[in-house]
């Protein structure tokens, strides 16, 4: 064996020539979008959701690299077209092992449980109102959904989405990411990446693409309404929201119980009093455990041999879509309120209503405040922004109802 | 509205069904009542809570005045704008104490003349 045939062997071994063989530049792709995404998330111009998109990136650029088998499931645990006769579960790549708790649905309910025990529900029980709100701003999924139906009639099927991709899909404009994760495991586990990459990418570009929706459907006068301060809420009804919450929908949509659970669980952990260890963890450790896992293994699900599509565009599209639809749907509903009441809403409060907590009860304020200084919507934009959490669960439940079959 | 109904017709679908626009539409609107209907009970069930909550509060509150309003004869209230005792001021000039006076019974909704201030220190600047 000469010494040319060696390096020739080390060479065809490597992860650096697989990058150039048949679909390797679709790799390649992706790992310069994971260092365009790790850049957008450390650099101090930037810091775009940095606790979400270092996990994620780094996620992709991990499951990007050739040969390694991060994500190889000879035992069949999640893909079945691979199996390798006498494969143990342990013999699974790592990250495909701990994404079990993505498609399992652990980790969204975890975060969902932290989400909970973060959550003030006050401002919504001081206005049952913003509960309305946070219902119709979740419009945008449904709008979706018909869009994503619509295009594979437009093309002739050569694009089709089926309809769990299509629900999956239309979920992104519930602005909620454990949802759209938790929709997309069971109604499209194909899709799971661009699903949730698009979710996260919209929740933190918020700011951006919410204000001129905004402003487009309000007029001066209603963005200046000065807003009545909310009634002191009572510790024993926050003790009691979350149980009753819990029942309602655990009845109504079954399928929303564990999403909607976890949630009031972490939430009467925070408000019962004597759990203040558990709901600390809930917060904390367990959020930012279960984050870490959850990012980095979404983004490892965005391989580029199944990522680069002409339908991750398409996702990307229709992400945006449902998140204008949502923010025009809890405008016009609040538009509609402020005629009813006369004028005692501010219809920028109904923007608040794509859940993304807090950052959308944030932008109603800044919004609030451009057009008059002495307007603080924030406590009240919080009603329909906490709202809208229940709402995206109640309209995920509503989905996996439809079509988990 | 009955959701087991819904979840009857929904029978005939999977994640890979392929809808046609109507059907499609059809799940829309059904779904976006199905959220506002079940918010919309959530908030009724608020509103109830927070009726409840008003009427056991107001009939405590009423028992709360009648057992605070026999002592309130007992003392004599300053004459208005004075404040009973001897104030300490540490480090603190008098127009400063004023203002943080009148603050505290501003936000307490005390008068001034039934409040009483022991000392005023001004803490050390970090």
């Amino acid at each position: 064996m000469s010494i040319v045939d060696v390096f020739a062997g080390l060479w065809a071994s490597s992860g650096l020539s697989q990058l150039f063989v048949a679909d390797g530049w679709k790799n390649l792709i992706m790992i310069i979008v994971a260092l365009v995404f790790l850049f957008l998330a450390i650099h101090p111009k930037f810091r775009f959701e940095p606790l979400l998109l270092v996990p994620i990136a780094f996620g992709i650029l991990l499951a990007n690299m050739p040969s390694t088998g991060l994500m190889a499931d000879p035992a069949g645990l999640m893909d079945t077209s691979n199996v390798v006769e006498g494969a143990h579960w342990y013999n699974d790549g790592v990250l495909r092992l701990i994404y079990a708790g993505v498609k399992s649905s652990i980790f969204p309910c975890l975060i969902f449980l932290g989400i909970g025990a973060m959550t003030d529900f006050g401002p919504l029980l001081a206005n049952p109102i913003s509960l309305l709100l946070g219902a119709a701003a979740q419009l945008g999924i449904y709008v979706a959904f018909m869009i994503a139906i619509s295009i594979g009639k437009i093309t002739g099927g050569a694009v089709a989405f089926t309809a769990g991709e299509a629900a999956a899909i239309g979920i992104i404009g519930g602005a909620d990411g454990p949802t759209a994760i938790l929709t997309a495991s069971k109604l499209a586990p194909q899709l799971l990446a661009p699903i949730a990459l698009a979710a996260y990418s919209y929740m933190a570009l918020i700011p951006l693409i919410q204000p001129p929706i905004m402003k487009l459907l309000t007029t001066k006068k209603e963005r200046e309404v000065e807003m009545k301060q909310l009634r002191n809420v009572s510790k024993v009804e926050k003790i009691i929201f979350p149980i009753v919450v819990f029942i309602i929908v655990a009845l109504l949509i079954p399928d929303a119980a564990s999403l909607v659970g976890f949630l009031m669980l972490g939430n009467l952990f925070k408000e019962c009093g004597v759990t203040d260890r558990l709901s600390d963890t809930a917060q904390n450790s367990l959020t930012n455990i279960v984050t870490i896992m959850l990012g980095t293994t979404v983004g490892a699900t965005a391989n580029g041999q199944d990522f680069i599509q002409v339908k991750t565009i398409l996702i990307v599209v229709l992400g945006l879509v449902a998140f204008s639809f949502s923010t025009a749907g809890g405008v016009l509903l609040g538009k509609l309120l402020y005629l009813i009441t006369g004028g005692k809403i501010n219809p920028l409060i109904g923007s608040a209503g794509v859940s993304a907590v807090p950052m959308a009860a944030r932008v109603s304020q800044v919004e609030g405040r451009k057009y008059n200084p002495k307007n603080f919507l924030l406590m009240h934009a919080m009603g329909p922004n906490v709202a809208g959490v229940i709402g995206s669960a109640v309209a995920a439940g509503f989905m996996l109802l439809m079509f988990n079959h | 509205m009955n959701i087991n109904a819904i979840a009857l017709a929904a029978t005939n679908y999977n994640p890979s069904t392929v809808l046609e626009i109507p059907e499609a539409l059809k799940v829309s609107v059904t779904g976006l009542c199905v959220v506002m209907f079940e918010l919309a009970l959530i908030a009724c069930f608020i509103l109830l809570m927070a009726k409840i909550f008003k009427i056991a509060g107001k009939s405590k509150k009423a028992e709360v005045k009648e057992t605070v309003e026999a002592p309130k004869t007992a003392g004599t209230p300053l004459a208005d704008g004075n404040s009973a005792g001897k104030l300490d001021l540490v480090d603190v000039d008098e127009p400063t104490a004023a203002v943080i006076m009148a603050i505290v019974s501003d936000q307490s909704g005390i008068p001034l003349n039934r409040l009483n201030f022991k000392s005023i220190k001004k803490l050390e600047d970090k």
